[in-house]
Order: structure tokens, then C-alpha cells, then sequence
């Protein structure tokens, strides 16, 4: 039997509103005009682009993803979606700025009780704070709950031990949302708790920043966690509630990655489109030549693919559809994959240039090969497909 | 077939508009190609003597309201109460006005008291069986259009350039009429007026206009424009790129967001012709382009298109006006 | 300060898919719609009066199909507070005179200091519309605007009219309703925070029946006006590049302009 999907009662003409293409066009002549011109110094100093994160907030792009009541825009996911899409298509890692401020967030809109969102959405919302999502460990990177951060109750505090590696903004970020263990007995998906840590703070260290292949201008930290209190009313939801919560999170943020994917493609499929319409050999555009047209062609087919189920994946998402993680999961894996082939055809297209920096597909090819590993690899996003399929195992 | 009237249009100093000397020619042609009908002037206004005696060079007949109130106040809905009082007791078929600013006030406010149709923005005009068919350019010049009024009657603004002004060939009489009734509409007074600085020739009617675009460079550019539009006996118009940046005031913006013109010539400087511009200026009879890009829009509907720098070009061809003319 | 806006959703005049359909209307169907150009400055306008105020509204006023209201999102993006759409089949198809008295009944059923409306459209264009409405409603009618300034204490306004010499300053008590020009300023691109509250906003219907208007007297059964052909223009003649040096390029425009009388 097929999964049950809500696909038969999706409202509407299948098209975007007015108000979500006056959003996605907002924020691409802002993206154009104000990110486009620095994304090749931000990959080239990968230094995080302090003055992109004031622009995101300025124009209140940071605050899509949160509610009215905390001073946010209240977008649905779906809203995330298209301005981290238009970002990403200028600049990945600016992208990445509202895609790990929704992924941050998530724990607490989830687990989060109505004072807890009060107390940090506001200025979340406004960009004048930065949330991060410190989940993986050196050890547990797919295997999540063989996590091995410890945090013990200690009177009002918890006292977390322990490290955190490959995690997005943890060096820029004023808060993180730490899970770790509270009870090494429990069965697995009950051991972690997520906590928001207020940082800087007594025994917190930002223990390296790591040189990665893409996505440069985004710090991605190991942290170490030595003694660190932090107070019970950090808690998030109950103790063991720290699995379901990430798991929750998951599902709804991998179409932020997705968004990512679809952005660099569409990014690299108009400088290759751009470039075929210019470039002469053999006395005529190169777009001409069929071999080239048709990889154009596929491309876009590819990358319009991609970006109508990430549509209608947030679509279902926010509908509260019972397969939300399969819809993720096809979302991502989808995407990211076409954003590696379409950015690789990209250079082809454009032969030398495009291995030079003279052109920005080297760096889409390089942003692009993150989309195929984080939040869950693309091997992990299967593993949730055939389960949402075959169902639990026996 | 009942009569033809025509909207005797008065500038500020009392005098009668151009382009009412050239919707009166058109009314006389139109006329002829309805069985006869009768024309006649109608002019309303403070001191309408003077315009009463310039329209009747153009119409057999031409009757005059004195209104004072049209000295201090926005005349459109003070003469078109009066106008459809007058229409009330004569009946016309067909009412031409001017389709400029106070052309269209005046046939908006008319329209509504009267409940006739409006033809509006008829770059031509013919009688047929069922009354004129008014001829459009619409969508920015795409599309020619011809219309007709319902029964054959209602109102028509003409667009200037429609034809040339062409006296009758014997004066018309003129004869002081006083419709009935109250003005009831709200007036409007007028406190002040001001002349803008540096105004220039209007281009509403202009026979020959020279225009600058972004290409211009600065307001001290459009000094060579305004030179060229003096030797050619022309106005001065400008892109809305050009107004957008202070150049030159908006009175002088030609194309979507400011005034469509048909001059006789158009000689655009530095002008691309993006959509926006084109819609305002393409019905020129002669269009000549100086442009350094021989690609740019308007060398698609451009008559000559002069590839070069515009204040080289333009200093030539001054040069050569001035010698013919000195 | 409450401030109506007359907008007309037009085809994109950018998109160049306007055409007639068949029938000799307007095909909406081949061309995104937006706002009007020049109701888009009097919205910046009525915007930045009510702002100044501190108080108040910008209630938006369309007589347009069913689907207006997408269009009509986006000046509720810019800013305005609310809009009322006049819809009804039996509409399609009116001429000015039944636009005219339709808006002119809607206003009847609003309260307000202010009516300001664009010029004129880039798709009809007649110019006739707003002093119509003015009249029906017995409003003091303002046109071709420069500025703006309304005295709310002394319950006054104040226009700059567009003359060919210049201004005339026109004055006049409120409620007035005024014609608005580009020379009033550039509409805002709607921000983040516009577009997402314009997704609450409201967009009140109004029908024919809701203003006591009888249907056969509007929309194509009482058109006072018809298009009774089109074609498209004549095409221009091919058109002469000259590329030769200034002194020469000049001898040919000169010589062009004698040809045709122009000098």
C-alpha cells in the first residue's frame, strides 16, 4: 500500500500566491543587488559576512520564520523556503544564514514552552541574535543517538560534558540548541535532551573552525562543552524528549537545504545559460551546438523538478501531513543531487573558465556537494524513504 | 443629421488652444462624410471673445457662454456644467474635444452629467452610417483600433497631430448664448499661479520635438537638446530616466507615465526606446535617432539611425541648421 | 486622515502580451496583470499623507474581475489598509460611463477625506474616469497633481496642478478627489514585513445588487461605446543607419528633414 499523502487535498490552483511571488521577487532584487556582488570575496577570505546578516535583518529576512507575537513575520515554511532559495541562488552561504536560523529555531517552536519562546524568538526574530543546532558529534553524525555529550542534574543547573563537531554558525552564534544525554539507560531514542545554551559562558569553547571544500563564508565549529551549567528552565520539553524533538526538526528544516540545492542550481544553470548565449566558437553561439543545448536542457528540467517538490513537500509539511519525513527526505535527496549534476555541467559548459574563479560555477560546485551531506546524508535521506515505504521492520 | 460641435479649448491668457483649431478642421471633414451635418463652435470661458473669434475662422458657427468663474477656478467641470446644459436644450450628436489635460476633464465631467459615451484618444476620425468611427492607437502603439458610439452620438477627444489646422474658407458667425441653470457642481478655486522655471515650449502639440534620454549625460547636456529644438523651431522632450534624475522637469516627459505625442519629428537623442518611452512617441511621423548603439530598441522603428556620440552628431547637425538658416 | 485609492489592474504594459480578444475587449487572460503605473503614484501618496498623520487609512477601490484580488495584494503590500472590489460578471465590458457611475455608487458606501486616482491607464487611457466620478459623487475635482498637501485642521487641500507654463495652485474643501501624476514620487518596492501583512488584510466585494445597479445598464449590453475593428499598424519603413562621421552623419539628417519639409 502506498504511504497516505494529503496530495488529493492540496487547495488551490497548484501555482504560487501573488503574496509568495512578491516575496521570492522581493528578496531576489535584494539578493541580486546586494549579496551577488560579495559572494566571491566571502568564499575567497571564508570570513562569516557580518554586514549580509545585517542586510537579512534590516530587511526583515531572519524574521520570516518566526511568529507575529515575538516580532516576527509568521511565514510558513514554504515562505523560508523561497527567500532561502533566492539567497542561495546569489550566494550559498548567505543562504545558509536564514536556513540555519529556522533550523536553530525549530527545537523550540517544537519542545519550546509559550515562555521559552518568548524569552529568545524576539531577538531571534530581529537578527540582533543567532541560533545554531549542535547535534552532531565526532561519532554520531547519521547514528544520532549515539551521541555522547552528557548533561547531569545538578540542583537548578544542568552541567553539560562533552563535544560537538561540524556544527553550522556554532562560532558566530549567541545561542545553541545542545542535545545530550540525560539518561545513558534509557532505551535510545529516549537518552538526549535538548537544551539552549546561552553563550559565551563559563567552560564553552569554540575548539576549531574547520576549512571545508565550499560554503566557506559559514563558520562550521567544534565546540567543547567543559562543566557548563545551564539552567533547568533551558530544558526543552521533558527530559528524553531530545531524539523526537531533532527528528521533529529534521523534518521540517531539510527543505531549507533543499531551498539551498535549488538555489545554487538555478544559480549556475543562468551563468551557464548566460555564457552559451555569449560565448562564439566555430563561428556560432555554443548554446547552439545540440550537445550543449541539451545539457542546458536538462538543467532546467532537472532543477524545475527539484523546485516543485520542494514546493510541494513544504506545502504538505505545514499541512501537518503524517509523512512529512518522507516528503523532507524526497525533497532533499532530489535536490541536492541535481545541484551536484547541474553545477558540474555548469563548469562543463563554460570548459576553463568555469574551473577559474573568473566565473562563480567552480564555487556552485563546491557549494554544492554540502547539500548531499548535511542534515542527514543523502544515503540517510533513502534510509527515511524506503522506511516511510516498506514501514518498520520486524 | 443633427450637429457637430467642437470644445473651443481657452489657454490661460484667454486664447484659443491649437489643438482646437485642429479638432475644428476635423469636425469639418467629418461633416462632410456625415450628410452635412451642421458644426458649430462652442466656447466657454471668463473672456471668451478673442478664442470665439479665432474658432470661427475654422466653423461656420460658433456660440459663446461668458462664465466668469472659469478666470480663478479649474475650468473642466465649470464648462462641462455648462456644456450639457447647452447639450440639453440643443442636442448635437457628436461633441469633440481636445484630449490633452483639460480636453479630458472637461469630457469625463461631461460624460457623467450627460451620460454619453466617450470615444477617447482618436488619432483619426470618418463618418460612416452609424455615426464616427474614431481610429486608436492602443497597448503602446501595437494595436490600431477603430471604435464607434453607440447610436451614433456621444463625445470625442482627439489627440493632437491628428490634422493639420486648416481655416474655412469663409469666417463663421458668432452668437452669445446663455444656458440655463445653476452651476451645481463644486468649484475649485485657482490661488496661484506658478511658472516653473525654465519652462519650456509645451510638447503636447509641438510640431517637431527634440527629445534627450539617460544618454544625455546631465542637465547641462540638454543644453545642445534645447539648442536643437530652438534652430528646428521645436520642443524640448525627455525619457523619464532623464526627469528621474532632475535633468529636466516632468512637464517634459514623453511615454507611459508622461505624455503621448505625434510630432511630425522626432529626433531622439541618446534614447534607447525601452517600452515605456516607445508607447509615448512612436506615432511620430519622421523618427531620426542618434544613439551609439546601433542595436538599441529604436533602431526598429527609427526612419534614419545616426550611430555615434550624441554631442558630436548633435553639434553637427546645429552647425548645418544654423548655416541654412543664417 | 482616510484616503480612498481608485487602482485598475491593467495588463503588464512591460510583458507586451496585451491584445483584444475577439470580442473586441480587453483579453486578460494573455498578460500578467498589475497595478496601473500611475495609480501606484497616488498610492505612494495616499501612503505617505496617512503616515504623516499618524493616523488613519488607505482603502483601495478596484472594479475588476474576480481574480483583482492577487493584483490588489500587492499595494495592501505596500502599505494600504484594506481594499473593496466592485465584481460582478455583468461588469466586463463596460465602457467609462458605466465604470464611472459604478465606482461613483462604491464611494457612496465609504467614508473618507480624500479620493485620488491616477490620470489615466496605460490600457484604455481615456483620462475620463476620475472627473466623472468627481461629478456623479459631487466632489471637488483636483486633476493632474504635482503634490499634494491636505490641511487636516482647516479641512482643506492644497494641489500643485501639471499647466504647460507651470502650476496652478488649486484649493479646496475636503472630501475632494484628485488626479495624480509620477511627478508625486515613486511607489515603494513592498518589504518583507508588507508582503507577509498583506496576507491578512481584507478585500471587501461589493456586487451590482449590493450598489443598486441594474445590470443590462452596464458591461457590454449597455456600452455606449464599441470596438468595431482592429489591425495591426502599418509598419514602418526599413530603417536607414548612417555610420558615417559626425559632419557627414549630419549632412543626411539635415538632408532627411529637408525632404520631408521639416525645415
Amino acid at each position: 500500500m502506498p504511504p497516505v499523502t494529503t496530495a488529493n487535498r492540496a487547495p488551490g490552483p497548484f501555482r504560487l500566491t501573488e503574496e509568495h511571488e512578491m516575496l521570492r521577487d522581493a528578496v531576489r532584487v535584494l539578493a541580486d543587488e546586494r549579496v551577488a556582488p560579495r559572494a566571491a570575496a566571502i568564499d575567497q577570505t571564508a570570513e562569516f559576512p557580518e554586514d549580509l546578516r545585517s542586510l537579512l535583518a534590516d530587511h526583515d529576512i531572519l524574521a520570516l520564520p518566526f511568529p507575529e507575537e515575538h516580532g516576527g513575520l509568521g511565514g510558513e515554511l514554504l515562505s523560508v523556503c523561497l527567500a532561502v532559495e533566492q539567497l542561495s541562488r546569489a550566494c550559498a552561504t548567505t543562504g545558509l544564514i536564514l536556513a540555519v536560523q529556522e533550523l536553530g529555531s525549530l527545537p523550540i517552536t517544537i519542545g519550546g514552552s509559550a515562555e521559552q519562546q518568548a524569552r529568545w524568538f524576539p531577538k531571534l526574530a530581529s537578527g540582533e541574535q543567532l541560533i545554531a543546532f549542535a547535534l552532531t558529534e565526532a561519532e554520531a553524525g547519521s547514528d544520532v543517538a549515539a551521541a555522547r555529550t552528557r548533561a547531569v542534574r545538578d540542583g537548578e543547573d544542568y552541567v553539560i560534558d562533552g563535544a560537538k563537531r561540524f556544527i553550522s554558525h556554532g562560532s558566530v552564534a549567541d545561542l545553541l540548541v545542545v542535545f545530550a544525554v540525560t539518561d545513558p539507560e534509557a532505551e535510545r531514542h529516549r537518552r538526549l535532551s535538548a537544551f539552549v545554551l546561552e553563550v559565551p559562558t563559563d567552560g564553552f569553547a569554540v575548539t576549531r573552525i574547520e576549512h571545508k571544500m565550499g560554503l566557506r563564508g559559514s563558520p562550521t565549529a567544534e565546540l567543547a562543552f567543559d562543566k557548563v551549567r545551564v539552567p533547568a528552565a533551558n530544558l526543552l520539553g521533558a527530559e528524553g524528549d531530545g531524539f523526537d524533538i531533532a527528528m521533529r526538526t529534521l523534518d521540517r528544516s531539510r527543505p531549507g537545504i533543499a531551498a539551498q540545492a535549488v538555489g545554487i542550481a538555478q544559480g549556475a544553470l543562468e551563468v551557464a545559460t548566460a555564457y552559451a548565449r555569449d560565448r562564439k566558437q566555430f563561428g556560432q553561439r555554443i548554446g547552439d551546438f545540440q550537445m550543449i543545448g541539451a545539457m542546458l536542457a536538462d538543467m532546467d528540467a532537472g532543477t524545475e523538478a527539484a523546485r516543485q517538490l520542494l514546493y510541494k513537500a513544504c506545502v504538505e509539511i505545514d499541512a501537518g501531513a503524517p509523512d512529512a519525513s518522507r516528503w523532507s527526505a524526497l525533497c532533499k535527496l532530489v535536490a541536492g543531487d541535481n545541484a551536484m549534476r547541474v553545477t558540474t555541467d555548469a563548469v562543463q559548459v563554460l570548459g576553463g573558465y568555469g574551473y577559474i574563479d573568473e566565473f562563480p560555477v567552480e564555487r556552485m560546485m563546491r557549494d554544492a556537494k554540502i547539500t548531499q551531506l548535511y542534515e542527514g546524508t543523502q544515503q540517510i535521506q533513502r534510509l527515511v524513504i524506503a522506511r516511510a515505504l516498506l514501514g518498520k521492520g520486524g | 443629421m443633427a450637429g457637430i460641435w467642437v470644445h473651443g479649448e481657452l489657454a490661460a491668457d484667454g486664447s484659443l488652444a491649437k489643438l482646437s483649431t485642429e479638432v475644428a478642421t476635423l469636425a469639418r471633414s467629418l461633416a462632410g462624410e456625415s450628410g452635412g451635418a451642421e458644426v458649430t463652435g462652442i466656447v466657454i470661458g471668463a473672456d471668451p471673445a478673442g478664442g470665439a473669434a479665432e474658432l470661427a475662422r475654422f466653423v461656420p458657427r460658433v456660440l459663446v457662454v461668458t462664465e466668469p468663474s472659469t478666470v480663478d477656478h479649474a475650468a473642466g467641470t465649470i464648462v462641462a456644467q455648462r456644456l450639457a446644459a447647452l447639450i440639453e436644450e440643443r442636442d448635437p450628436d457628436i461633441v469633440l474635444a481636445g484630449a490633452g489635460p483639460e480636453g479630458r476633464d472637461l469630457a469625463g465631467a461631461l460624460s457623467a452629467l450627460t451620460g454619453r459615451g466617450v470615444l477617447a484618444n482618436a488619432i483619426a476620425l470618418r463618418g460612416s452610417p452609424d455615426g464616427p468611427i474614431a481610429t486608436h492607437s492602443v497597448f503602446g502603439g501595437k494595436l490600431i483600433t477603430e471604435s464607434a458610439l453607440t447610436g451614433g452620438r456621444g463625445i470625442v477627444t482627439v489627440r493632437p497631430n491628428a490634422v493639420t489646422a486648416e481655416a474655412a474658407d469663409s469666417p463663421g458667425s458668432i452668437e452669445t448664448v446663455a444656458p440655463a441653470g445653476e452651476l451645481t457642481q463644486p468649484a475649485v478655486p485657482i490661488i496661484d499661479r506658478i511658472e516653473a522655471q525654465g519652462a519650456a515650449a509645451s510638447i503636447d502639440d509641438a510640431r517637431i520635438i527634440v527629445a534627450g534620454g539617460r544618454g544625455v549625460g546631465g542637465p547641462e547636456g540638454f543644453g545642445l537638446i534645447a539648442d536643437l529644438a530652438e534652430a528646428l523651431g521645436g520642443a524640448v522632450g525627455a525619457t523619464r530616466a532623464a526627469v528621474d534624475s532632475g535633468w529636466i522637469p516632468y512637464s517634459q516627459q514623453i511615454g507611459q507615465t508622461g505624455k503621448i505625442v505625434k510630432p511630425q519629428l522626432y529626433l531622439a537623442m541618446g534614447i534607447s526606446g525601452a517600452i515605456q518611452h516607445k508607447v509615448g512617441m512612436q506615432t511620430a511621423s519622421t523618427i531620426i535617432a542618434v544613439n551609439r548603439d546601433p542595436d538599441a530598441p529604436i533602431a526598429d522603428f527609427a526612419d534614419m539611425v545616426v550611430v555615434g556620440d550624441l554631442v558630436e552628431v548633435g553639434q553637427a547637425i546645429l552647425a548645418q541648421l544654423r548655416e541654412r538658416s543664417g | 486622515m482616510r484616503i480612498v485609492v481608485l487602482t485598475k489592474p491593467v495588463p503588464d504594459p512591460a510583458s507586451g502580451g496585451e491584445r483584444l480578444g475577439a470580442d473586441g475587449r480587453l483579453d486578460r487572460t494573455n498578460s500578467p496583470a498589475v497595478v496601473n503605473g500611475n495609480d501606484e503614484y497616488v498610492l505612494e501618496k495616499a501612503l505617505k499623507l496617512v503616515e504623516a498623520a499618524g493616523e488613519g487609512e488607505v482603502i483601495l477601490l478596484t472594479m475588476a474581475p474576480a481574480t483583482a484580488p492577487e493584483t490588489m495584494r500587492k499595494a495592501l503590500a505596500m502599505g494600504a489598509t484594506r481594499g473593496v472590489l466592485v465584481t460582478d460578471p455583468p461588469i466586463g465590458g463596460s465602457c467609462t460611463v458605466a465604470t464611472t457611475r459604478i465606482l461613483a455608487a462604491a464611494l457612496k458606501t465609504l467614508e473618507f477625506d480624500l479620493v485620488l486616482a491616477g490620470v489615466d491607464t496605460s490600457d484604455g487611457g481615456a483620462g475620463v474616469v476620475a472627473p466623472g466620478v468627481a461629478a456623479l459623487a459631487g466632489l471637488p475635482y483636483l486633476s493632474y497633481a504635482a503634490s499634494i498637501e491636505p490641511d487636516a485642521a482647516a479641512g482643506k487641500v492644497r494641489v500643485n496642478r501639471i499647466t504647460p507654463s507651470g502650476y496652478d495652485v488649486l484649493e479646496a474643501p475636503m472630501p475632494a478627489l484628485i488626479s495624480g501624476t509620477q511627478a508625486l514620487g515613486e511607489p515603494r518596492y513592498p518589504s518583507l514585513k508588507g508582503i507577509m501583512a498583506a496576507r491578512n488584510k481584507e478585500i471587501t466585494t461589493l456586487t451590482l445588487a449590493d450598489l443598486g445597479i441594474d445590470a443590462g445598464t452596464v458591461g457590454t449590453a449597455g456600452a455606449t461605446t464599441k470596438v468595431v475593428d482592429s489591425r495591426a499598424p502599418e509598419p514602418r519603413a526599413a530603417t536607414r543607419v548612417v555610420r558615417e562621421e559626425p559632419d557627414e552623419a549630419a549632412r543626411q539628417v539635415v538632408a532627411l528633414l529637408a525632404e520631408r519639409r521639416l525645415i
